[in-house]
């Protein structure tokens, strides 16, 4: 039994697949296929939360899926985790910087009149000061999106460590081999990230 | 906190549940793409491992060789020659002794015989036979 019954284990995924993880620990092609399915939705979501884009977040999570095989197929399955998760976050900061670039080269054409161009402000940020209070969210979608956007008006490593603690359910070691920094760091980033998130959602309750 | 380090607050679990549940009710269609997404990896890596052999393949196919070459015709140390083999007739030092043995020439017929020296023997030991043979029929007579 390799690392890959340690893998599933450790990992909140439904039983059956957990048990598919157990009975075919031999097949590296296999386990490897449902290593990516038990992660794939996951990781767009969270692609998804950090770019607020759709096709970017799909393509990022391609992106990680892609390396991961190619790269580190044959690596320990355990390793798989941590590892996609670290690749995944350091395409989504790609495409944030990329992103950064693009919009400060197209602030300083001299021909654009500024109707289209993004707002300088986080417009995030905004409509977070302008969303819903936590008193009248009663609609669960509401609820979801708040915390979309709370979560997205995060610093970049709070909400790396939030997603892939709660979210995920890596362990600190898992997230701080992922994060590539220490365990306290993630403690620090996570703690701060919960302090942030109750500060402007409360509780969360509808 | 996850990891049973400390109870989660009511924020951690709300939040979590909400983040799961969107998760597993994704649309159709980025279920879709994200499934073409997973295949396109997997098939990028068995690309990858067949081009990795197909790159080791000659160099290991020649290493072979070299290493088969080298145990077939390189003598094994201090071992003695073994017999000669053709491969055709097989142990030829075998073939040349049936041969030999077949030709009805006496098998010393290469060597320098003394042949009045095996004559001698041959009368003295008749000699000897007769005396000896001559005492024991004396001896059953008396």
């Amino acid at each position: 039994m390799n690392g890959f019954a340690t893998l599933a284990t450790q990992s909140a995924e439904p039983a059956t697949l957990r048990k598919v993880h157990l009975r075919d620990t031999e097949d590296g092609a296999h386990a490897l296929e449902v290593f990516l399915a038990s992660v794939e939705r996951k990781a767009f979501r969270i692609a998804q939360i950090a770019l607020r884009h759709e096709a970017d977040a799909l393509d990022v999570v391609q992106d990680a899926m892609l390396q991961l095989s190619a790269r580190y197929g044959s690596r320990p399955a355990a390793e798989w985790r941590p590892l996609f998760y670290r690749i995944l976050e350091n395409r989504i900061r790609d495409v944030q910087r990329r992103r950064s670039v693009r919009n400060r080269v197209m602030a300083m054409m001299p021909w654009r009149t500024g109707e289209d161009d993004e707002p300088a402000s986080d417009p995030i940020a905004e409509a977070i000061d302008t969303g819903p209070s936590p008193g009248t969210l009663l609609e669960s979608d509401e609820i979801l999106r708040a915390l979309e956007q709370a979560l997205a008006a995060l610093p970049n490593r709070q909400r790396e460590a939030f997603l892939l603690r709660n979210f995920e359910g890596l362990d600190v070691a898992q997230t701080a081999q992922a994060m590539k920094c220490s365990e306290g760091s993630v403690k620090t980033h996570y703690f701060r990230a919960v302090q942030a998130l109750r500060g402007k959602l409360g509780d969360l309750r509808a | 906190m996850v990891g049973g380090q400390a109870m989660d607050s009511e924020l951690e679990l709300r939040a979590r549940a909400l983040l799961v549940g969107s998760a597993e009710n994704l649309p159709g269609a980025v279920r879709s793409r994200l499934t073409r997404a997973r295949h396109a990896a997997l098939a990028a890596r068995q690309a990858r491992m067949r081009y990795q052999l197909q790159r080791w393949l000659p160099a290991s196919a020649v290493a072979a060789a070299v290493l088969a070459l080298l145990v077939v015709f390189v003598p094994h140390g201090r071992h003695a020659p073994a017999a000669a083999f053709d491969p055709l007739i097989g142990n030829v030092a075998g073939v040349e002794e049936i041969e030999l043995l077949s030709s009805g020439m006496p098998l010393n017929a290469d060597q320098d015989v003394d042949d009045d020296f095996y004559e001698w023997a041959v009368d003295a030991a008749d000699g000897a036979g007769g005396a000896v043979h001559a005492t024991t029929t004396n001896a059953a007579g008396t």
